[in-house]
């Protein structure tokens, strides 16, 4: 699982605080604590007005590469902002992201040519996010036939097939795994990442719904998450779920998480 | 004979087919439609609304209330003249431009529409000219704006400007992941935090328009 960590954006209401009082200190430890915590990339995102999205990127991006080795992942809904703060990471990591939305793949795709960066798509488009598995995987194939153009491989991708609320949408896992197949089934090596906290969305014990989706994501494909590596149930699950789907040859890794004091419970000492 | 009041439970449990039968005993009993509705369809949804807020009833759970009650609303529309249709006023709704977030603000639309207002519903990713055009012909008491993102949500602005500029008497109701009440505060507009809150604000601000109209008349 690669995990994607999602602890370091502007709209989570401390994060936007240190991100006014330009608390270098507080925005490091968050760095430091999802990379001790098994994050492969660490997501920063301002969330601020546009006119301060650009500085304010800079600025997170240098505290947060000051602090950890971990490759960033640059998150903007606004594509001109990652290419204007791209040169500012000092080596490849992730951009977050491309769609079929405007000309996102036009700005973005250019910058990933002859290197090893790599790129959060979005299933959606200028019509919004689709309803259907078909229109979602179609949006898939324009983006990675656009990648291709500048030497990107499928590997080099992670479908975000864009998780919809269960409770709105009575199939919304059952749609998410039946994407995350058709997509695994169609370019083998390509990731698919998401959100899966949005599943839970308007209904109680939120954390026991996310916990299971994602068992049931993994099982169907699912091999990068949007995520706070700092939440020990959701470690804990997805340590347990390779481990019961054969994909952690004799328990290894959940045997050396739990040694490593990384799920379970906290034990004091 | 089936007691309007009763009607609601129906609506709180989210029983379509009871509704819709109630309501056809109701009408062949001669009840007042209006009654029907605002005793009966909207009494019951109001309960819905109060405990979704306070965490009794979930999403799922309100979005059946609300079908079972326009369910029930479609058999009796018909029996009543357009104007004599109770509403605590009108409200046009969109997820601003370049925004294509929509479950949020469904559910607004959905739960101010069970609270009796008239909701003229522009989708995702609507312009300047779409607001101030439904304003118009709706002759509408509120603009509701819902954004996700912190690049859209100045579009809200925007809205808000041109409508002051074609001297629209409307207010403006927003809400959203990236705003705060600082932020609509500025931009002259009121802010909700979440769909049952839209609601109480929505009322209040047509009961403040009513109160204006009252003092100045």
């Amino acid at each position: 699982m690669i995990i994607i960590g999602e602890k370091i954006n502007g709209s989570i209401p401390v994060v936007k605080e240190a991100i006014e009082k330009r608390d270098a200190a507080f925005i490091a430890d968050r760095a430091v604590m999802q990379t001790d915590a098994g994050a492969h990339f660490i997501d920063v995102c301002a969330s601020t007005a546009p006119e301060y999205e650009i500085e304010t990127l800079k600025w997170l991006m240098e505290v947060v590469q000051d602090a950890t080795d971990t490759p960033l992942c640059i998150d903007s809904p606004n594509p001109r902002v990652i290419e204007t703060v791209f040169k500012y990471a000092n080596k490849p990591g992730m951009l977050n992201s491309i769609s079929e939305e405007g000309d996102k793949c036009e700005v973005l795709l250019p910058l990933m040519a002859g290197n090893t960066w790599e790129v959060v798509g979005l299933t959606c488009d200028d019509r919004g996010i689709p309803n259907d598995v078909q229109t979602k995987v179609d949006i898939t194939k324009i983006m990675v036939e656009k990648a291709a153009k500048y030497g990107i491989t499928p590997d080099r991708i992670h479908i975000d097939p864009c998780v919809m609320a269960l409770s709105t949408e009575n199939n919304s896992l059952l749609n998410f795994a039946h994407e995350i197949r058709e997509i695994k089934i169609l370019y083998p090596t390509i990731h698919v990442t998401g959100a899966i906290s949005n599943m839970s969305f308007g209904l109680p014990l939120r954390a026991l719904l996310n916990k299971t989706a994602m068992t049931f994501a993994i099982q169907a494909g699912m091999d990068s998450a949007v995520m706070d590596p700092l939440n020990r149930d959701m470690m804990g699950t997805i340590f347990a779920t390779y481990a019961l789907l054969g994909q952690d040859k004799h328990c290894r890794k959940y045997s050396k998480a739990f040694r490593a004091g990384k799920i379970g419970s906290v034990v004091k000492k | 004979m089936m007691n309007i009041a009763n009607l609601g439970q129906f609506v709180i449990d989210g029983n379509e087919p009871g509704v819709i039968e109630n309501v056809n005993l109701l009408v062949a009993g001669k009840a007042d439609p209006i009654t029907i509705i605002n005793e009966g369809l909207l009494s019951g949804m109001n309960v819905v609304g109060e405990k979704f807020k306070s965490g009794e009833m979930f999403v799922p759970e309100v979005l059946m209330a609300a079908r079972a009650m326009n369910a029930g609303m479609d058999i009796v529309k018909p029996l009543i003249a357009d104007n004599d249709m109770p509403s605590l006023g009108t409200i046009v709704i969109g997820t601003v431009k370049g925004d294509l977030h929509d479950i949020g603000k469904n559910l607004v639309v959905m739960m101010l529409e069970s609270a009796g207002f008239k909701v003229i519903d522009l989708g995702i990713d609507a312009k300047v000219e779409q607001f101030v055009a439904a304003v118009k012909e709706n002759d509408a008491d509120i603009i509701g704006m819902s954004a996700m993102l912190t690049t859209t949500m100045t579009y809200m602005q925007e809205v808000i400007k041109a409508c002051e500029a074609e001297g629209l008497d409307v207010q403006y109701l927003v809400g959203g992941a990236p705003l705060s009440p600082g932020y609509s505060e500025k931009i002259g507009a009121i802010y909700a935090a979440d769909a049952s809150g839209a609601v109480d604000t929505a009322k209040k601000l047509v009961g403040d328009s009513v109160m204006k109209e009252v003092m100045f008349a």
